[in-house]
C-alpha cells in the first residue's frame, strides 16, 4: 500500500495509461480491434457503448482479467504490462469496480476491504482494531456510515457498490476503473461517485467511468470515448458529447425514435390494485393504488424502502399490518406463490440473483412461473412447453441461437426481455418491476419501455420502482417519493421535476 | 440443430453467432448430450471387460451385477435428486441397516406379515427424510450436518436394536421377493427400473420435477417465480427416505437375515453414481438417465475387478480414480460452455444458507 503510494507521487511525466494495438479475438469473431487509445492522468475519460460494444473485454485486459491477442501492449505511465495477469496489472496501479461485486458475504466490512492488503508491522498476524481503523478510513472518503465489523452479506446493494469503490480507492491505483458504478444507486450516492472520480483524476490519477446514463457520464467526464463492434468510433471533449451525437455514435445508425408516453387518453377507472396502511418491517404505512392500464412511479434514495415495498406487495417479505386489494378483491399474500396465483408479478432488481437461473435454458425460465397452468394432472408436454416459451420470447423480442441455449450466455437485455415474457405469460393484474432496466444497453431500454406500454395496453397496472429519474418521468402516470419507507410526496404527472423528487426524497422539504 | 429465431435478422450485435452449417451436426448433437460420456464408458467397459475375461458376460455373472445395481441404484435415483438441489443426503446406507432390522425384527418377533413389514420400511424411511427436510428447511441446519447426525445415528440404532445380533428365521417371502426372476431378469431389478420410470416422470414430465430443478438451480430466483421452495426441498428428502426404505426390504431377501451392520458405506457409492452419472454437485444440473448410467457404470467396474482377480486393495482406488475423472469430465465440460464456476461450497451451500447471503432488499 505505501509502495503504490509512493509511485503514485513519483509518476513523473509519463501520459497516463495507453492500449496499443490492442485486439482480442475469440474463434473467428473479433471483438475488440484498438489501434491506441489513451485514458489521460488528470483526466475523466468516459466509456460509452452498447453491450457487446467491446467495453468489458477493454476493461478486462486493463485489469488482467483477460488476456489479449499477442502483438498489442498495455503500457501504464510509460512501463509495459504483462498482459492477462490481474496480479500484474494491480502491481501497476490499475483497480477496477465491476458491475458485479466480488465481495465475501460471510466476512465483515473491514476484512472486505483490507482483502489482500498486508497490515503493516505485524508480521504474520493482524489485529481486529487495526484493521476496523483502516477500514473506517478508507469508508469515510465514500462517505458510508456503515459498522466495519458489519458482515457484507447483510448490506444493501448500493452499500455494497460504495464498497467497492472504496475497496479500490483504498489501493490507491493509478489508473480507477469505474464500471457502471451508478447504476445501483440512487441520485445522491451517484453524484458522490461522480465527485470521487472528479476527485481522484484532480489529484492525478487517470479515471475510466463507463455509464449507462449519459448525463452522468457528461457530468464525470472531461472526454467521451465511444465503443461500437469493437472498434473505436469516436473520442470527443464532453462539451460535444450531447445525447443525439453519443446514442448516434453507439447505435450506428440515427437516433432511435423515443418511445413517446403519451397516455393523456386514458380514463383513471377503478383501481386495480390499492394497498390502505400497508406495513412491514421498515416499511410504511404506505397507501397506494394503480388502475388498469396505468403506471405507478416509485422514487427515493437508496435505503427508502423501494424493493421493500415491492416484495411486501408481493408476499416475500411479511406484510405486519393493513390491507390490500386486487381486483376487487382482498388480497393477502402469505408468499410468492399466492402472489402469483392472485395476479401479481415481480421481476426483481438483481437479475442473476434473484430472477434467473443462469445454467438452465431459456425454455425453463420462460416457463418457471406458469409451468403449472401448463399440465394436465400434474404432467405436461415437452411439446407444449416448447410452443409456449416460444410464443412469449417472441413476444417479448428475446433474440437467442436456440431455446434450449442457457439464459447465462444471453446479453442483460435479452436476460430481461425472457424474464418479461415470463411474466406476462402469466397474464398477471399488477406487474411490479423493481429497476427493470438496470445493467442493459440504450437500445435494450428502448425495448423494455415498449414491453411496459405493451403491458400497459392489455390492462395490466404497473408499479416501477427505478432510481433514473428520466426512467420514471418517461413511464410514469403518477409518482410516489419513498423516505424511510413512507410515502412523502404523491407527484402527478405536470408535477414531475427532479428537484420536486429530490427535494422530497432527501427530506428537504416537509411533507405538504 | 441451430434454429434461427424470428428476429435474428436485426442488426444487434449481440446475438449469438450462428454456427457454420456442417454436416457433422449430428453427430456433434449426439456427443453434445451430456450423458454421452458416462453411457460410452459403460459401453466400453463391457466390451473391453467381456474380451479379457468371458466369464464377465455370463448370465450369471450379470444377475450378481443386477442384484447389486438394484441396491445401489435406487439409493442413488434418491441420493441424486436430494444434490439436484444442491443439498447432500449421507444417511441412505444407515437408513438401509435401520429398516431392514426393524422391518425383519417385527417380522420374526411380533410376527408381523411381511407385505406390512415392507410398508412399514418404507414408511420409516420417509418418515427420517422428512425430518431432514424439516431441519434443512426451518432450521436452515445444513444438509451435510444432519444427514450425518443419521448415518452415525440410525446405523447405531440398527446395532442397539439386538445388540449387534442378525435376526435370523425372517420370512421366506423376502427371499421370493428378491431371489425371483422374469425372463432372467431379477425382481429388483424390475423395481428398480420402475423406480427410475416414475424418478424420471417426476423429473421430467412434471411441473413438480422441474420445480426441484429450479430450486437447486437458484433458490432465491425459484422463491421468486412463486415456487414452495421448501415444500419442493422436502420432498426431495423424503424421497430418498423411501428409496432407502425400499432398498432395505430388497438387502433382507439377498442376505437372508436381518443384518445390523449392512449398508455400512453405500451411501457415498449412490452420491459417486449420481455424480458419475453428470449430476452437479452444485445443484440444478444432471438427469436421471445419468444417474441410471453412472451407477451401471460403477457396478460393472465393480464386478470387473473382481471377475479380472484384481488386488482388492486396488479396487478401491480404481473406483476412486473413475470418481475422480467423471468430477473433472464435468467441470472441462461446464467450462467449454462458458459456466462460471458457481460461488460457494456445494455441499454446505443448500437450504437456507443460500439466501443468507442474498442483499435485503434496501434494508
Amino acid at each position: 500500500m505505501t509502495e503504490s503510494a509512493a509511485s503514485h507521487v513519483s509518476q513523473g511525466n509519463a501520459d497516463g495509461v495507453s492500449l496499443r494495438r490492442v485486439s482480442k479475438t475469440y474463434g473467428l469473431a473479433t471483438v475488440l480491434q484498438l489501434d491506441e487509445l489513451t485514458f489521460r492522468n488528470g483526466e475523466v475519460t468516459g466509456l460509452v457503448g452498447e453491450n457487446g460494444a467491446g467495453k468489458s473485454t477493454m476493461l478486462g485486459i486493463l485489469a488482467g482479467t483477460v488476456a489479449p491477442d499477442a502483438g498489442g501492449d498495455v503500457v501504464i505511465n510509460g512501463d509495459s504490462v504483462h498482459p492477462g495477469s490481474p496480479i500484474a496489472s494491480q502491481a501497476a496501479g490499475v483497480a477496477m469496480v465491476s458491475q458485479e461485486f466480488p465481495l465475501v458475504g460471510q466476512l465483515s466490512v473491514a476484512e472486505n476491504l483490507t482483502l489482500g492488503m498486508r497490515p503493516e508491522g505485524k508480521g504474520f498476524f493482524f489485529s481486529r482494531k487495526s484493521v476496523a481503523a483502516v477500514a473506517r478510513g478508507m469508508l469515510k472518503r465514500v462517505s458510508l456510515d456503515i459498522d466495519p465489523h458489519a458482515p457484507v452479506s447483510t448490506l444493501s446493494i448500493p452499500a455494497r457498490q460504495l464498497l467497492e469503490v472504496a475497496k479500490a480507492l483504498g489501493r490507491n491505483p493509478k489508473l480507477l476503473i469505474l464500471d457502471e458504478p451508478t447504476s445501483a444507486l440512487g441520485p445522491v450516492e451517484a453524484d458522490l461517485v461522480i465527485s470521487i472520480a472528479r476527485e481522484h483524476a484532480a489529484n492525478g490519477g487517470a479515471v475510466i467511468f463507463v455509464g449507462h446514463r449519459l448525463e452522468e457520464v457528461r457530468e464525470a467526464a472531461d472526454r467521451v470515448v465511444v465503443l461500437r463492434n469493437g472498434r473505436l468510433v469516436a473520442d470527443m471533449p464532453v462539451a460535444d458529447a450531447t445525447d443525439d451525437r453519443l446514442i448516434k455514435e453507439m447505435v450506428g445508425r440515427e437516433h432511435l425514435a423515443t418511445v413517446t408516453a403519451d397516455h393523456s387518453g386514458l380514463a383513471r377507472s377503478a383501481p386495480v390494485f390499492a394497498a390502505e396502511d400497508l406495513t412491514a418491517v421498515g416499511l410504511g404505512p404506505v397507501s397506494l393504488s394503480v388502475s388498469e392500464g396505468e403506471v405507478l412511479g416509485v422514487a427515493g434514495l437508496m435505503g427508502a424502502g423501494r424493493s421493500r415495498l415491492m416484495h411486501t406487495i408481493f408476499g416475500a417479505i411479511p406484510r405486519t399490518g393493513g390491507t390490500m386489494t386486487l381486483a376487487g378483491a382482498a388480497y393477502a399474500p402469505r408468499n410468492a406463490g399466492h402472489a402469483v396465483e392472485a395476479g401479481v408479478a415481480l421481476v426483481p432488481e438483481d437479475r442473476k440473483q434473484q430472477s434467473i437461473l443462469p445454467d438452465a435454458p431459456v425454455r425453463w425460465n420462460v416457463t418457471l412461473a406458469t409451468l403449472r397452468r401448463l399440465t394436465r394432472g400434474g404432467f405436461f408436454s415437452p411439446k407444449a412447453e416448447r410452443n409456449r416459451a416460444k410464443e412469449f420470447t417472441s413476444r417479448t423480442g428475446a433474440r437467442f441461437a436456440s431455446i434450449e441455449q442457457p439464459i447465462g450466455s444471453l446479453s442483460g437485455g435479452n436476460q430481461q426481455r425472457v424474464i418479461f415474457g415470463k411474466w406476462f405469460a402469466a397474464e398477471p393484474k399488477l406487474l411490479l418491476l423493481d429497476e427493470p432496466t438496470r445493467g442493459v444497453d440504450v437500445g435494450a431500454k428502448a425495448e423494455i419501455y415498449g414491453l411496459i406500454d405493451e403491458a400497459r395496453a392489455r390492462g395490466m397496472a404497473v408499479i416501477v420502482a427505478s432510481s433514473e429519474l428520466e426512467e420514471l418521468f418517461h413511464l410514469s402516470d403518477q409518482i410516489v417519493v419513498l423516505r424511510h419507507g413512507r410515502i412523502g410526496r404523491v407527484l402527478a404527472k405536470d408535477q414531475f421535476s427532479k428537484e420536486q423528487v429530490l427535494l422530497t426524497a432527501s427530506g428537504v422539504k416537509e411533507i405538504p | 440443430m441451430t434454429r434461427s429465431q424470428a428476429g435474428t435478422s436485426n442488426d444487434a450485435p449481440e446475438t449469438v453467432q450462428a454456427a457454420p452449417p456442417v454436416r457433422r451436426n449430428r453427430l456433434r448433437a449426439i456427443v453434445d448430450i451430456p450423458e454421452f460420456g458416462v453411457v460410452a464408458a459403460c459401453v466400453l467397459v463391457f466390451v473391453v471387460v467381456t474380451i479379457l475375461q468371458p466369464r464377465f458376460a455370463n448370465a450369471s455373472n450379470l444377475q450378481v451385477i443386477g442384484l447389486d445395481l438394484a441396491n445401489y441404484g435406487i439409493l442413488t435415483i434418491g441420493a441424486g435428486i436430494v444434490i439436484l438441489t444442491s443439498g447432500i443426503d449421507l444417511s441412505p446406507g444407515s437408513v438401509v441397516a435401520l429398516c431392514s432390522m426393524v422391518s425383519a425384527y417385527l417380522n420374526v418377533n411380533v410376527g408381523v406379515p411381511v407385505g406390512l413389514c415392507i410398508i412399514i420400511s418404507i414408511v420409516i424411511g420417509m418418515i427420517i427424510g422428512y425430518l431432514h427436510g424439516w431441519f434443512v428447511t426451518r432450521l436452515d441446519v445444513p444438509p451435510f450436518a444432519i444427514t450425518l447426525v443419521t448415518l452415525t445415528a440410525a446405523a447405531g440404532g440398527a446395532l442397539a436394536l439386538t445388540s449387534g445380533q442378525p435376526v435370523s428365521g425372517v420370512s421366506f417371502s423376502y427371499q421370493d421377493l428378491t431371489l425371483s426372476k422374469v425372463a432372467g431378469i431379477p425382481v429388483p431389478d424390475i423395481i428398480f427400473v420402475v423406480v427410475a420410470v416414475v424418478a424420471w416422470i417426476l423429473m421430467e414430465r412434471t411441473y413438480i420435477g422441474r420445480q426441484i430443478y429450479a430450486v437447486g438451480g437458484n433458490q432465491e430466483a425459484a422463491r421468486l417465480a412463486g415456487i414452495p421452495v421448501k415444500r419442493r426441498l422436502m420432498l426431495t428428502y423424503v424421497i430418498s427416505g423411501a428409496c432407502a426404505g425400499l432398498v432395505a426390504v430388497l438387502v433382507i431377501g439377498r442376505v437372508g437375515v436381518g443384518d445390523p451392520s449392512i449398508g455400512n458405506g453405500w451411501e457415498l457409492d449412490a452420491i459417486a453414481g449420481a455424480v458419475i452419472g453428470g449430476v452437479s454437485l452444485y445443484g440444478g444440473e444432471g438427469r436421471i438417465v445419468g444417474m441410471v448410467f453412472g451407477i451401471l457404470l460403477l457396478m460393472m467396474i465393480n464386478n470387473a475387478l473382481i471377475v479380472l482377480n484384481v488386488n482388492p486393495y486396488y479396487q478401491q482406488v480404481a473406483l476412486g480414480l473413475v470418481l475422480g475423472v467423471a468430477i473433472v469430465a464435468d467441470r472441462i465440460r461446464a467450462r467449454s460452455r462458458g459456466q462460471a464456476r458457481p460461488r460457494g461450497i456445494p455441499i454446505f451451500g443448500a437450504g437456507g444458507s443460500k439466501q443468507a447471503g442474498k442483499p435485503t432488499p434496501a434494508a
